[in-house]
């Protein structure tokens, strides 16, 4: 394929996925809404990840902690292990980490569940029928991950702090009281909302991206294989990518100097 | 009516249909013919709206749909009733809820009117054992058979539309597949079209014979033109057909 061509390609799926995530908004406000079809995405999206993300924040909040602990024990710093450890999962680790284990449990099943569906004529068949597929499928979907991100940001962000803990008061030989004190000292406005705002972007983005790789799914179970892994890293690049963006645009709102 | 006026289709850089034109009734029984991956699902598709052909315009009923939106292709996309290939059933709704899903969306009936329609209509396909089972747990022939009564579920239709119902399935049930398009051609009064590369299939249900070759309409006739064809690449697609025919005379 000439270059002139790929582009022309690459704009045309550009503007295709600009269409879904405006009308992923947009077609919220019709009717119908499909209530059953939210909740039971919620409950896949949220309530059965929550075993999944908080043992991955478990082990990301000891091996901080541990990183902490050792490099600044050789400062005779060791006790602000709670207000770095508190400061870094609050604001940057703990939405991160989340939304990448949710791009691997809740964002690849999307994309499978979707693409399925496409080479299967389920999504046709809805079409021939006047049902839209947006207000079916992707809208529950995309709101079961804007509310349920966040949901899991903050129960990651505790597992986190915990792992910390455990970390500092059992290997360190810390004071937990003290751990615990300056960690809430850190629990300011601008610290949380800095770290609750990321959720909602980065849910809405993840399940855009991952609905708009089920939809042009083609080609068989390998056509299903190449979407759900373009999916997976295209939200992984998305959300790091934005979460940089993100820091930048909340540090200046929220009057921190870099 | 249904008018195809010099439809093109491609995948990409794939031409799959070249220039096709024809005209079809909605009382009758077509069948189009061809190979595998030759084209004759995307021809289904155009019909449906489902994809915009490349150049060319669709008619439906005088209606050129080839521009029209979503939204205004619901009332053309209503005249039909649709089995894909494979049923396409909701993987994750059982028999029933499949039956009754659009019944549910679309006329919002009570839930007890529903399930006796659906019964009725699992019964009528000779599947009412399965009611509460998942698609998976079907069998290929079983799986057809729903669909049809999910497509009999939005109710009346000016024609029924089969993509390969009876590909991969054993000659019982394609054989009951077959008596039950049958049935239901008859006992409705409406036509429909039939997409399949089983020629045996399309020469017990159909009056008249579309074939495509190589993205080209190549023939469109009747049985008897059909057997009588001097068309190489058709003679050589029914040459089964042809000898099973010879046979019984």
């Amino acid at each position: 394929m000439k270059i002139e061509q790929k582009l022309k390609l690459a704009i045309a799926y550009l503007q295709d996925f600009y269409i879904l995530c405006f009308n992923s908004i947009f077609r919220i406000f019709r009717k119908p809404l499909y209530l059953d079809d939210i909740l039971e995405q919620m409950e896949y999206a949220g309530a059965s990840s929550v075993f999944i993300v908080s043992v991955v924040c478990l082990f990301v909040g000891m091996a901080l902690s541990l990183q902490l602990t050792a490099e600044l024990s050789g400062l005779g710093l060791k006790i602000y292990t709670g207000k770095i450890v508190g400061i870094a999962v609050i604001r940057e680790i703990g939405p991160l980490v989340t939304a990448l284990v949710f791009i691997g449990r809740v964002g690849a099943g999307q994309t499978a569940e979707i693409g399925s569906m496409i080479l299967g004529h389920q999504i046709d068949t809805l079409r021939v029928y006047g049902i839209d597929p947006i207000k079916k499928v992707v809208i529950p979907r995309v709101l079961a991950s804007v509310f349920m991100l966040p949901c899991l940001t903050i129960i990651g962000d505790l597992v986190c702090l915990l792992g910390g803990y455990y970390i500092a008061v059992f290997v360190s030989h810390q004071s937990g009281s003290f751990y615990w004190s300056s960690i809430i000292q850190e629990l300011t406005f601008q610290n949380v909302f800095s770290g609750i705002v990321k959720p909602f972007i980065f849910g809405y983005f993840i399940s855009c991206i991952c609905c708009y790789f089920g939809f042009i799914t083609y080609g068989g179970a390998k056509g299903l294989r190449v979407s759900t892994t373009k999916a997976v890293v295209t939200s992984i690049v998305v959300v790091i990518a934005m979460d940089f963006v993100l820091t930048r645009i909340l540090l200046y709102i929220l009057g921190f100097s870099v | 009516m249904i008018v195809f006026d010099n439809v093109w289709f491609s995948y990409g850089e794939r031409e799959v249909l070249r220039g096709i034109s024809f005209k079809a009734d909605f009382n009758e029984r077509i069948a189009i013919l061809g190979e595998s991956g030759g084209g004759k699902t995307t021809l289904l598709k155009l019909i449906l709206g489902l994809i915009k052909p490349d150049k060319g315009r669709i008619f439906i009923d005088e209606v050129d749909i080839t521009e029209l939106s979503e939204e205004e292709l619901i009332p053309i996309r209503r005249k039909f009733s649709i089995v894909f290939q494979e049923g396409a059933l909701f993987d994750s709704l059982p028999v029933k809820e499949n039956v009754a899903f659009f019944m549910r969306e679309l006329y919002k009936i009570p839930d007890e009117e529903i399930y006796l329609k659906v019964s009725q209509l699992l019964q009528r396909v000779g599947v009412a054992d399965a009611e509460n089972l998942m698609p998976e747990e079907l069998s290929g022939g079983m799986h057809r058979r729903v669909a049809i009564a999910r497509a009999l579920s939005v109710g009346k239709t000016k024609m029924f539309l089969y993509d390969e119902p009876t590909a991969g399935l054993d000659p019982i049930n394609s054989q009951r597949i077959i008596s039950l398009i049958e049935e239901l051609a008859n006992k409705e009064g409406i036509g429909f079209i039939i997409i399949t590369h089983i020629v045996y299939v399309a020469w017990q249900l159909c009056e008249r014979f579309i074939f495509l070759h190589d993205g080209k309409l190549i023939f469109d006739g009747s049985k008897k033109e059909l057997i009588k064809t001097k068309i190489p690449a058709l003679k050589e697609f029914i040459k089964e057909l042809l000898f099973k025919v010879t046979e019984s005379e």
